[in-house]
């Protein structure tokens, strides 16, 4: 059973300057139908959300997911093809949609939930679960116009998924709560869905989308690219982000030693030099690169990449200790270690020398992480040189499904019964 | 296109719309509730001191056969009105407001101008009270009040329909406020409220009753100052503008909202 068919749905918009605003000009306009001013948000979509189901709509920005949500929530007619729904829409396109300013919260969540097509009673038996899952407290009669963003955007949501609904619609907002107000969203949400509740959303997260979602619609330019099961949608999608973005880095490489070379410099970042480090060993230059040995900025979890670290020992120095560390951008330490530690001798060094420390599989998971690089001598008491969070590595999500969190421990799961 | 059914469904949104505006209108204002009041009686003291006093307009008696007043012959066509131009006002500002919220969430684009409609409904109900009010004040009662009833009904009708489509007209082109403003001031004039129809020279008052309004007027006076029954031409302009009107306009704004809100 579908809850919403969309049956090769185009629409059509006309640009604003194609448009007259008035009476004069569109008796004297000439060349109204004149296709040029014409836009096509959406070209012959056609896409089937199976009751009870959670729906990702996903794309770049501009794609037409939110003319597709606004051509099912019912808002926006489409130009040729049609949608048909069958249930109770509740919809949460815009950040608290609906509020007047002046009003109180409690005036407000009656004003909204009334708008979802509810009915007073209705709204009475439910009023305190939408307060409470709100978290806005004391504050429900205060005019909302005091409330914080994130206050806002949780008595909105709280509204939206108290009405009822039997399909529920939304747009990107809930990204605006905080860590812990999203995850009770998708908690609820899932609640909803187990209910029979379907569920449409947008999102740029393929987190959301593998974890929870069960198909996937992928929209490029208005027109349907992908549609089918959510992982699998998810991972053609970003397929095609990573080849756009590795392209993009390999020109923007390119361009960067084209500079280099002209101005005659060894590529190389500039780093200034840490006060009084150097003098004995002097790290030059770090690079992480990939299998293929060229430099990155950017990976994906579970690639084959180095660290790289090109130095010059001014002096001689007998078991000079390497060493790397890993930051997140929020400054919680990862990862470090050296070579003493994992016992790499480095016998005596004198003049430049590459030092490298190979990953098999970057245990890393999406976001951004800060490499640090030092050298020490051979009791580790001295530091020679250190670049301290300097080199950054971004983690994209690559198109396999992964776990969550920070770093991928490589387990193995095994079952048996007793 | 929207039914009345699905409008129907919506009526507790109509309701809370209503209220909003009534609630949010007087905010922060110290008379509150008062100023309601004050504008029409402003208006009122003027027409009355200006046309009764200066002009020295002779009012026909009214239905008791011995008061005459300039200033309630005036009101009680005064109220029709009022009632017709408030709701064109509102209509055009409630359908400008909910634009917006329309191109959010989905409901009905009728709901706004509905609950517009409630609220000078509401505005011209208090009026008629103090109309009355004042009629027992001189003794001038009769139970032709009731015929106010049906009267205002009709006026609801034409002016929702007429409101409808200017609201709508007012967001695809801006030349649609300038001309209500116009259009309004002109009705007015056009319209026998603060002179006698009588003393309208004979080849004007044909122009004159071709107005819906002076039949709304006329009807208006016939209930309240002179007691008698509005005439069979009013009755069926009433009814015939009412229904041209609500059905004309409902047609044409349940057509073309959604193509203007998706322009917004």
């Amino acid at each position: 059973m579908s809850a919403i068919i969309v049956d090769d749905v185009s629409k059509k918009f006309r640009l604003q300057t194609d448009r007259a605003h008035s009476v004069k000009e569109l008796v004297t306009r000439r060349d109204r139908s004149a296709g040029a001013d014409q836009f096509w948000a959406l070209r012959d979509v056609s896409l089937d959300v199976p009751e009870g189901s959670m729906y990702a709509l996903i794309g770049h920005n501009g794609c037409g997911k939110s003319t597709l949500l606004r051509c099912i929530a019912g808002i926006y007619r489409p130009t040729t093809g049609s949608v048909a729904t069958h249930g109770r829409i509740s919809t949460l396109l815009e950040l608290g949609a609906g509020f007047h300013p002046d009003l109180t919260g409690r005036e407000n969540v009656y004003m909204n939930a009334t708008i979802l097509g509810m009915g007073k009673k209705q709204i009475d038996r439910v009023f305190d679960d939408i307060v409470d899952f709100a978290g806005v407290g004391e504050f429900i009669d205060s005019p909302v116009k005091i409330y914080s963003s994130g206050m806002y955007v949780r008595l909105g949501f709280s509204v939206a998924v108290h009405v009822d609904p039997e399909i529920l619609i939304i747009d990107e907002v809930i990204a605006v709560g905080d860590e812990q107000f999203m995850r009770r969203c998708f908690d609820y949400l899932y609640d909803l869905r187990r209910k029979g509740v379907t569920v449409v959303v947008v999102t740029h997260g393929m987190d959301t989308v593998e974890s929870m979602c069960d198909r996937a619609a992928w929209l490029d330019h208005g027109e349907l690219q992908m549609e089918g099961p959510a992982a699998e949608v998810a991972g053609a999608y970003l397929d095609k982000v990573n080849a756009a973005e590795r392209e993009e880095r390999a020109e923007a490489r390119a361009e960067a030693l084209a500079n280099a070379e002209a101005g005659g410099v060894k590529v190389d970042f500039d780093w200034t030099r840490e006060e009084g480090f150097g003098e004995e060993i002097e790290i030059l230059g770090v690079n992480i690169v990939g299998s293929d040995g060229e430099p990155l900025t950017t990976a994906e979890p579970g690639e084959r990449l180095a660290i790289e670290v090109d130095f010059m020992a001014h002096r001689r120095v007998e078991e000079p200790v390497f060493g790397y560390g890993i930051h997140t951008e929020a400054g919680v330490h990862l990862s470090g270690s050296n070579t003493r530690l994992d016992g790499l001798e480095t016998g005596t060094v004198e003049g430049a020398g590459r030092i490298t420390f190979e990953i098999e599989e970057l245990p890393l998971l999406p976001g951004r992480y800060e490499f640090t690089v030092a050298v020490n001598d051979q009791w580790v008491q001295h530091v020679f040189d250190r670049h301290v969070r300097r080199y950054v590595l971004t983690v994209n999500r690559g198109a396999e499904a992964i776990g969550a969190g920070l770093v991928e421990l490589s387990g193995k799961w095994s079952i048996e019964a007793k | 296109m929207s039914t009345p059914a699905q409008v129907w469904q919506y009526r507790t949104l109509i309701g809370n719309l209503a209220q909003r505006d009534l609630k949010s209108r007087y905010k922060r204002s110290v008379l509150g509730w008062l100023w309601s009041l004050i504008n029409p009686a402003v208006t009122l003291a003027v027409f009355t001191v200006v046309f009764g006093v200066f002009l020295r307009a002779e009012p026909p008696v009214a239905g008791n056969g011995t008061t005459s007043s300039f200033a309630l012959y005036l009101f009680s066509a005064l109220v029709a009105w009022n009632f017709f131009s408030g709701t064109i006002n509102t209509l055009i500002a409630n359908f400008a407001s909910a634009g917006g919220l329309l191109t959010r969430t989905y409901f009905p684009p009728e709901c706004p101008m509905v609950s517009g409609l409630l609220t000078t409904a509401l505005q011209a109900g208090l009026e008629t009270l103090i109309l009355m009010g004042f009629m027992v004040l001189v003794g001038n009662v009769s139970w032709t009040f009731i015929i106010g009833l049906p009267v205002l009904f009709l006026l609801a009708l034409f002016a929702y329909g007429v409101g409808l489509v200017v609201g709508l007209g007012n967001i695809r082109f801006r030349d649609v406020g300038y001309l209500v403003g116009i259009g309004l001031q002109v009705m007015f004039y056009a319209t026998p409220i603060v002179y006698p129809l009588s003393i309208v020279p004979e080849g004007w008052q044909t122009l004159i009753r071709l107005n819906p309004l002076t039949h709304y007027a006329d009807g208006m006076r016939n209930a309240f100052y002179l007691h008698s029954m509005p005439t069979a031409v009013n009755w069926s302009v009433m009814v015939g503008s009412a229904i041209v009107s609500l059905l004309g306009g409902w047609w044409i704004f349940s057509r073309n909202a959604p193509k203007v809100i998706e322009e917004l």
